[in-house]
């Protein structure tokens, strides 16, 4: 198995757990951590602490922006009948998955 | 080299501070995930953590050229002194009172100039931060910084002919400036040398301010700009 399928196997496997309320609210965690880093940059212009938001702190943000993308494609990859707060795997998921247990079975 | 001014940096907190609110609510009240929630979430994740992004990164890269900037590490306190002296006659300190150097003397001075000098600075600017850091500078006692820290190259004239073109009447009728025009022009004598205008932070060049000052094992520390 390649790295590329492990990873995406990993990411199936979690975005199934967890639903998209909480996907949400650890990409909300993650951006007020980054909002903090950007604007200790502007409150004391220290060298570290500049660097660190024009690296670190941009990254984290990036990354909260990726997880909300990420939550918006689990919405619609769901769809309407699958409640946003509930855990568990997409619908589309879960037929591709049931079609493909159904072709190994026979 | 941005020139943004402080309101830059209340914008980038004013959307911090209106993306943080956006997002705590989310948090802390836990709206119906609904067409208005998510609307608010693209802005609150996306739009104004972009807005901050964007203005903190020139509003932190222009604080990286004032010289409250260049003097917060311990190693620069005696440049910064003598710059801000107003009794000094250093080149630095002469230049640092010229209101065109104003607030950001170390940079305009010590700038690279050209299309990608700003970005070229920025990068040499790191590695000042790396020997800070990682390289051993932030334990250094001010006597160990003053003998051992120096210029990593030697100063281009082109940073002085920003200004002083050479070209000027009054500077062609030096008979100095004319004998030597040629060195000058391809650096093998600065203008900020002894028998010329001086070194910009003679107090770092030995008791005399002439020459360099023998580090610990008895040995020049660095060969002194020529």
């Amino acid at each position: 198995m390649s790295i590329v399928d492990l990873f995406r196997k990993k990411a199936v496997a979690w975005l199934g757990k967890h639903s998209l309320v909480s996907h949400l609210r650890l990409a909300c965690w993650v951006a007020l951590v980054g909002l903090a880093v950007m604007a200790a940059s502007i409150i004391d212009p220290a060298p570290l602490t500049v660097i660190f938001a024009m690296s670190v702190g941009q990254v984290i943000g990036i990354a909260a922006f990726l997880g909300f993308l990420v939550s918006i494609l689990m919405d619609v990859v769901r769809g309407s009948d699958h409640p946003p707060d509930a855990p568990g795997p997409a619908q589309r998921f879960r037929e591709s998955d049931t079609k493909a247990d159904v072709t190994s079975s026979t | 080299m941005p020139h943004a001014g402080p309101w830059l940096g209340y914008v980038a907190l004013a959307s911090a501070a209106i993306a943080a609110i956006i997002l705590l609510h989310f948090l802390l009240r836990r709206p119906p995930l609904d067409l208005r929630t998510k609307l608010m979430l693209l802005l609150g994740l996306g739009v104004f953590p972009t807005i901050t992004a964007a203005t903190s990164t020139v509003a932190g890269m222009e604080a990286t050229t004032h010289r409250e900037f260049c003097g917060s590490c311990h190693t620069m306190d005696d440049h910064f002194e003598n710059a801000t002296n107003p009794d000094a006659q250093s080149l630095a300190a002469r230049h640092t009172r010229n209101p065109f150097f104003g607030e950001e003397s170390c940079y305009v001075c010590h700038a690279d100039y050209g299309m990608f000098g700003y970005a070229l600075t920025k990068m040499g600017g790191m590695k000042h931060v790396y020997y800070y850091y990682l390289g051993g500078y932030r334990g250094m006692s001010k006597e160990e910084s003053r003998r051992d820290v120096h210029i990593a190259k030697p100063y281009d004239n082109k940073n002085c002919r920003q200004c002083h073109t050479t070209t000027a009447h009054v500077w062609r009728s030096i008979p100095d400036h004319q004998a030597m025009a040629a060195q000058l022009e391809s650096n093998r004598v600065s203008c900020a040398s002894p028998g010329c205008h001086g070194f910009a932070h003679p107090f770092s060049k030995g008791p005399d301010g002439l020459g360099a000052m023998p580090s610990a094992s008895g040995h020049p520390a660095a060969e002194p700009p020529r």
